[in-house]
């Protein structure tokens, strides 16, 4: 069974819905390719998502085709409820995801860690969406299998495998404020050997917001990202995976000084098949951040910032009596930091070290239980961390009971613990070589229905969240200081719809409801929207030399009364302060010509929504926008 | 061909394992330039000004509790405290983008009249930590709102944005001389801000 499931999640999900030929490519084919997707994330082992009790969203390849989405943040926004990106001190992006912030939510592309943050988020823009099979997202704790910082879920991008002789994609996008997007996709597989090259670019201007704000002018830059990855199979039993990347962005946000952001990675995997029942996975991986300030007027590049990633991996599976899979393994990292906020622009570094286990038990057709725990230790702090999983799945008819307790962690990072930094001279943040590390016990209960075309699922909450660090003001100190925080409480519930007619037409409505208690007097407050909801409706028809889809995607989000401190050094006053509420809708409007030619025309934020105030949370809009792009298929045209 | 696919795997693990070894706190540090330390010795007049070249001066201005004094006469520079009595002889003063003249005026390049020096008690700040406090320290002093137009410091977004005005700043020092100033750089090699570039020419 477990071989049946790898097979189909290396060859069949690993084609990718663009590859499959163009007759299938309808929505009941797409339907069923949804629900019998292979997904990953939430066991570290292959399973059908319909038999997963890890309740896992997938994002596939025809979804993020239909949101025509640059980056992770963008198609996130756009198709999950509970997500927020907003901006932070100097317009940079801060994720909030069901009251969970960036530096608790683990994204990783192919089951690996991305290095680098600026204020506690990762740099989104480093997750483009180009050669992308598809996107799981896992929520609440997951530390049991993937260590720190899986405290409120896990978005794991998954690229796709080469499986045609070669491949061929060239693709454009021009829109508002001079907004150029241009991607190429080469890809080749024979015999042993296949490879898939991604170049994407991208830029837009600076400019100006239409009224005053927290921000009244978007900064504008470019990037570029190289992607490169192969496998070889030697033989049947083995197949190696090899990756290589960089990424460069530049932002304009002051005249003199150009903030400049780059990435290396590389990595190699190697998956050996000992028999139907065993399998052993080892993998090295590498991912370098580095921040720079490029001065104009000196011409000079001067480094500021470098997180180095080396981690080893090893994972091990074994089936017994083919059907319950023991899977154990363990990772050595060892993480190094060079910052400008370190005295004397000085570097950190340690070595983190995990071992975990899981037994997936399927005793029942229709009972699934999964346990599992995973201990990490870190160096630095001589810390160490037991996390530990119990989720059970139960089938009945057309429905699926889903049940688990999850814990979560996010141990401190060598920035929270060592810091010295000058805010301009106006006060000093240090770090808490002392922390402890945050932790989560996540409880999550759901219930899906399946009939044919529908899929329905409601599902509801509970993290308890204990040692939140943040930085609170340090009379003594007379800076701010890294501290943890009294536990926060964040509930609330999960619905989704989805449902699709032979005709052409499919929709999928998705709300939550989150519910996040802080403590009064704290050093911090919430300013999580209580409800949010999206909204996708597209149709579709084909015919031999063009097809057509339309898609209308809508997002809501309710207005947030904000309990804001009225003194930077003390927490014991608050004033009411109210965010509103807003919508926004795209349409988008994709025309197939003949063989692989796709012509999309867009209009983004369709209602004309303008705030009249930009807060830090109003989205970056100047009014309604048009763009248009363009998607060729170059080896299509050679094929019959 | 099993021959070929034993190279093919030696050569991939060894490519990693010279990554693995060599990558530890990072790769491409030779795409970055290396700042030269500021030691002092740099500081001051760096070029005088000739008939037919510019002169260069670079100060350390990133102390808000200190003038900078420039004497064009003697070329000599004099950093004192913001409370310390004035040098004898000196023709423009800077703290940190502030300016001020002795006794001088100031015409931008592009306008028709000069501007003299006003009293202030609320803009030359010598104290920003107590911004924690819901304030700042000031001192009073004389202040050069033209000249110090060399720099737009805009504060309403955090960190401020700073924008050079590039133009040439026209110093009447009051006692028949004239000269031209720009601000050029307000950034040290590694990024610092508050050290002052200015090239200078007599009229």
């Amino acid at each position: 069974m477990r071989n049946t499931i790898l097979a189909l999640a290396l060859g069949i999900a690993g084609a990718g819905a663009d590859n499959v030929p163009e007759e299938q490519d309808s929505l009941d084919a797409r339907w069923n390719t949804l629900l019998n997707t292979v997904v990953i994330t939430g066991t570290r082992t292959p399973k059908l998502l319909k038999n997963s009790p890890i309740l896992t969203r997938v994002l596939s390849s025809s979804d993020i085709k239909s949101a025509d989405a640059t980056n992770i943040s963008d198609l996130l926004q756009s198709e999950l409820p509970g997500i927020e990106f907003t901006y932070s001190m100097n317009q940079q992006v801060n994720l909030n995801m069901q009251g969970f912030g960036g530096n608790s939510v683990l994204f990783l592309v192919d089951g690996e860690r991305v290095a680098g943050e600026t204020l506690d988020n990762i740099d989104y823009n480093r997750l483009n969406l180009s050669n992308v099979e598809r996107i799981e997202i896992v929520k609440g704790g997951a530390s049991a299998l993937y260590g720190s910082n899986a405290v409120g879920g896990v978005i794991n991008i998954i690229s796709k495998e080469q499986s045609q002789p070669w491949t061929l994609n060239l693709n454009g996008r021009y829109g508002a404020h001079n907004e150029q997007r241009y991607g190429a996709v080469a890809g080749f597989s024979k015999g042993i050997f296949s490879s898939a090259t991604t170049l994407q670019y991208n830029h837009i201007n600076s400019y100006n917001m239409k009224n005053e704000g927290d921000y009244t002018r978007f900064y504008g830059g470019y990037n570029w990202n190289v992607k490169e990855r192969f496998t070889v199979t030697p033989f049947s039993q083995l197949k190696l995976t090899g990756r290589l990347g960089y990424y460069f962005r530049q932002r304009n946000a002051q005249e003199s000084t150009r903030d400049r952001y780059r990435g290396f990675s590389g990595g190699l995997r190697g998956l050996y098949t000992f028999s139907h029942a065993n399998d052993l996975e080892v993998s090295y991986s590498f991912d370098q951040y580095d921040k720079s300030d490029y001065m104009v007027l000196t011409d000079k590049d001067v480094r500021k910032y470098s997180n180095v990633q080396n981690s080893v991996r090893a994972i091990y599976n074994h089936t017994f009596a083919g059907k319950h899979i023991l899977t154990v393994g363990g990772d050595v990292m060892r993480d190094y930091l060079l910052s400008y906020q370190f005295e004397n622009n000085g570097h950190k570094s340690q070595v983190t070290a995990d071992g975990m286990a899981q037994f997936d038990m399927n005793f029942f057709d229709n009972f699934n239980i999964i346990a599992g725990g995973r201990y990490d230790y870190f160096s630095e702090s001589s810390m160490k961390h037991f996390s530990s999983r119990l989720s059970l799945m139960y089938k009945l008819n057309k429905w699926n009971f889903r049940g688990s307790y999850s814990g979560g962690f996010r141990a401190p990072t060598l920035k929270e613990m060592y810091m010295n930094f000058d805010m301009a001279g106006i006060f000093m943040i240090y770090g808490n070589p002392n922390l402890k590390p945050e932790s989560s016990n996540n409880f999550q209960l759901s219930a899906e229905y399946t009939h044919r075309l529908l899929n329905f699922n409601i599902g509801t909450f509970c993290n308890l969240v204990d040692n939140r660090i943040t930085t609170a003001w340090d009379q003594t100190l007379g800076g701010q200081f890294y501290n943890n925080i009294s536990r926060v409480n964040i509930a609330g519930v999960d619905a989704n719809v989805a449902w699709k007619h032979a005709c052409g037409f499919g929709s999928r409505l998705s709300y939550i409801y989150t519910h996040e208690h802080v403590r009064k007097g704290e050093p911090y407050t919430t300013s999580t929207r209580p409800h949010t909801a999206t909204l996708r409706l597209n149709y579709g028809r084909s015919w031999n030399n063009y097809r057509f889809n339309i898609a209308l995607h809508g997002r809501a989000l309710s207005a947030v009364t904000v309990d804001e401190f009225t003194s930077l050094t003390d927490y014991s006053e608050t004033e009411k302060v109210r965010y509103p509420a807003y919508t926004m809708w795209r349409l988008n409007v994709t025309q197939g010509i003949w063989r692989g030619i796709d012509l999309t025309l867009a209009v983004d934020n369709l209602f004309n929504y303008v705030p009249k105030y930009y807060y830090s949370n109003s989205p970056t809009t100047t009014g309604t926008t048009v763009s248009v792009g363009l998607s060729v298929d170059v080896d299509k045209f050679f094929k019959k | 061909m099993a021959i070929k696919v034993n190279r093919i795997c030696f050569s991939v693990m060894t490519g990693a394992a010279a990554m693995l070894l060599s990558a530890c706190n990072g790769l491409f540090s030779s795409v970055y330039d290396t700042p030269d330390a500021d030691t002092g010795s740099e500081f001051g007049f760096v070029s005088a000004a000739t008939d037919n070249n510019l002169g260069k001066i670079y100060i350390d201005a990133t102390d808000y509790e200190r003038w900078t004094y420039i004497n064009f006469n003697d070329m000599s520079i004099d950093t004192l405290d913001v409370n310390d009595p004035e040098p004898k002889k000196w023709d423009i003063a800077l703290h940190r983008y502030d300016a001020k003249t002795n006794g001088g005026s100031v015409m931008e390049e592009g306008a028709l009249e000069y501007v003299a020096d006003v009293w202030t008690t609320n803009v030359i700040v010598t104290d920003m930590s107590t911004m924690m406090d819901g304030y700042l320290s000031y001192t009073e002093s004389f202040y050069n709102p033209k000249l110090s137009k060399w720099l737009d410091v805009d504060k309403s977004t955090m960190p401020p944005i700073y924008t050079l005005s590039g133009k040439r700043y026209f110093v009447n020092l009051g006692d028949g001389r004239e000269v031209a100033l720009r601000l050029i750089n307000f950034m040290n090699e590694s990024g610092v801000k508050g050290f002052l570039t200015i090239e200078y020419q007599f009229m």
